[in-house]
């Protein structure tokens, strides 16, 4: 074990934390977005796109991530051909990208669709007994309800997310998993320990930091659930 | 002031209700009674429209709708003119008592949270909640929630009240506190449709009985004809039973 070794590329493993946090923060936030109309059309059994979206997510939940981001990176090209763009390839990046927030659609509207399913009735029917739009229950009283169950599942999603975004270097995105194989390819193979060993510490380190804000977000909520009395256990658990 | 005409409802092909003439003038306390699953609290949810009917008409404080093709907007309308006080209370989890009932007058009537906060404070205090405004509603008794509850209705001035068993969920030694709040309600001279099962309540406080049975009213009148002097079978039938399980 060569310390000295590990400490001497960090700062290069560093430098590309920024792509990491790119494609997990743009992935999270598109994907909480897609999630939300995916949920709704479940939610409501919207006729035909209800079955598209069962579709969908039987198709995100059965395919391993890592063939989903071969599929899209050589896929959507073709796509975009078939319906008359003249792209022959995209960035590695994007496709990236596009799969991870495809992919966090799914497995988000899967947390928000038995939060929202856990609110009784009785709250919908109080709030439009007294004359609220639909709009104006959700945002009022169902969605602050909602928020605290939905926040642990949310928090998994996440760091799922961090652990899964370390596959994208197979299609040549170079980020911190990018960078090791490529030193470790650079040094003969010769210290692969180190520099795996260096990339383990510093994904522990973002889940670890992650953890701690989604905790933090969590004792707030937590003060929420109490008073409303829904159920939820003492420390949600994270598979970090 | 309410008028119901023809109404008809029915959930999957099996009718509940049928044909329901109901008219309630203003100020007045219309109790409805009759054997569980005759429809009684389905016909109050068509008034704020929490069922849809299949057909019917509906007047309530100057509207006019046909049940078959009201739109979302003359829901909204409707409903604006009513107010419910359910079963199990269905208070706003999230909310605390005062915010309870001052939510739907800033939401809905867009009242500044002054205005809504001293109103809310009035009905609080009529109910006899004034100490618990700041209170959750898991941290409330059963009949302390029902009481916010019908503060919460009273605070958006509605036309009517539509009660849905609103003691059938309490312990029995809270009933009364909520039943001493409707009567205090009933006076103020708010009209009322109440469904109960407590019958010398209803025979008390009611202006008029409506008894359903099996998805129709069967006999309707001033309470003493109801309870006194009906020669109706099903009627005599079913309150016979209900004072002999009382007893």
């Amino acid at each position: 074990m060569d310390l000295q070794y590990m400490i001497s590329i960090l700062p290069e493993f560093l430098r590309v934390i920024p792509i990491t946090m790119l494609v997990v923060v743009v992935s999270a936030v598109f994907g909480f977005l897609l999630s939300v109309p995916v949920a709704g059309i479940r939610i409501r059994k919207v006729p035909v796109l209800n079955l598209i979206t069962d579709l969908y997510i039987s198709f995100t939940r059965s395919i391993p991530i890592l063939l989903q981001l071969f599929l899209f990176f050589f896929g959507i090209p073709v796509l975009l051909q078939l319906l008359g763009f003249d792209v022959t390839n995209i960035s590695a990046m994007t496709a990236a990208i596009v799969c991870l927030i495809i992919y966090n659609g799914a497995y988000m509207s899967e947390v928000i669709r038995p939060a929202y399913l856990a609110i009784e009735k009785g709250q919908h029917e109080a709030a439009e007994s007294l004359g609220y739009t639909r709009f104006q229950k959700l945002t009022k009283i169902i969605i602050p309800q909602m928020t605290p169950i939905a926040l642990p599942g949310l928090g998994n999603a996440i760091i799922h997310l961090i652990h899964d975004s370390s596959l994208v270097f197979a299609i040549g995105v170079v980020d911190i998993m990018g960078l090791a194989t490529i030193i470790s390819s650079g040094s003969f193979g010769m210290q692969q320990v180190e520099v795996f060993l260096t990339v383990a510490f510093i994904y522990w380190g973002i889940s670890f930091a992650s953890e701690q804000i989604i905790r933090y977000l969590e004792r707030r909520k937590k003060r929420v659930l109490n008073r409303t009395g829904y159920e939820m256990k003492e420390e949600a658990e994270y598979n970090v | 002031m309410l008028n119901l005409r023809n109404l008809n409802l029915s959930f999957h092909g099996n009718k509940v209700l049928e044909d329901i003439d109901l008219e309630v003038k203003k100020g007045e306390v219309v109790t409805l009674i009759g054997p569980s699953g005759t429809g009684k609290t389905s016909l109050l949810r068509c008034i704020n429209l929490l069922e849809k009917p299949d057909s019917g008409f509906i007047s309530l404080g100057g509207l006019d709708y046909d049940f078959s093709s009201i739109d979302k907007k003359e829901t909204l309308n409707l409903r604006r003119k009513t107010a419910m006080v359910f079963q199990q209370y269905n208070l706003f989890k999230n909310k605390t008592a005062i915010e309870n009932v001052m939510d739907a007058q800033m939401v809905v009537q867009k009242k500044s949270k002054k205005e809504a906060y001293e109103k809310s404070m009035e009905e609080l205090k009529r109910v006899g909640l004034e100490a618990k405004v700041d209170a959750y509603p898991n941290q409330l008794s059963g009949g302390q929630q029902q009481r916010v509850s019908i503060a919460r209705a009273l605070a958006v001035e509605p036309e009517v009240i539509l009660f849905d068993e609103p003691t059938s969920a309490l312990d029995p030694e809270l009933v009364g506190e909520v039943l001493k709040s409707i009567e205090e309600v009933a006076k103020s001279g708010m009209t009322i449709i109440l469904v109960t099962h407590e019958m010398s309540f209803a025979q008390d406080i009611s202006d008029k009985v409506v008894f359903m049975d099996k998805g129709q009213v069967a006999e309707s009148g001033r309470p003493e004809q109801i309870f006194k002097e009906s020669d109706n079978a099903r009627t005599q039938q079913f309150l016979n039973k209900f004072y002999a399980a009382a007893q």
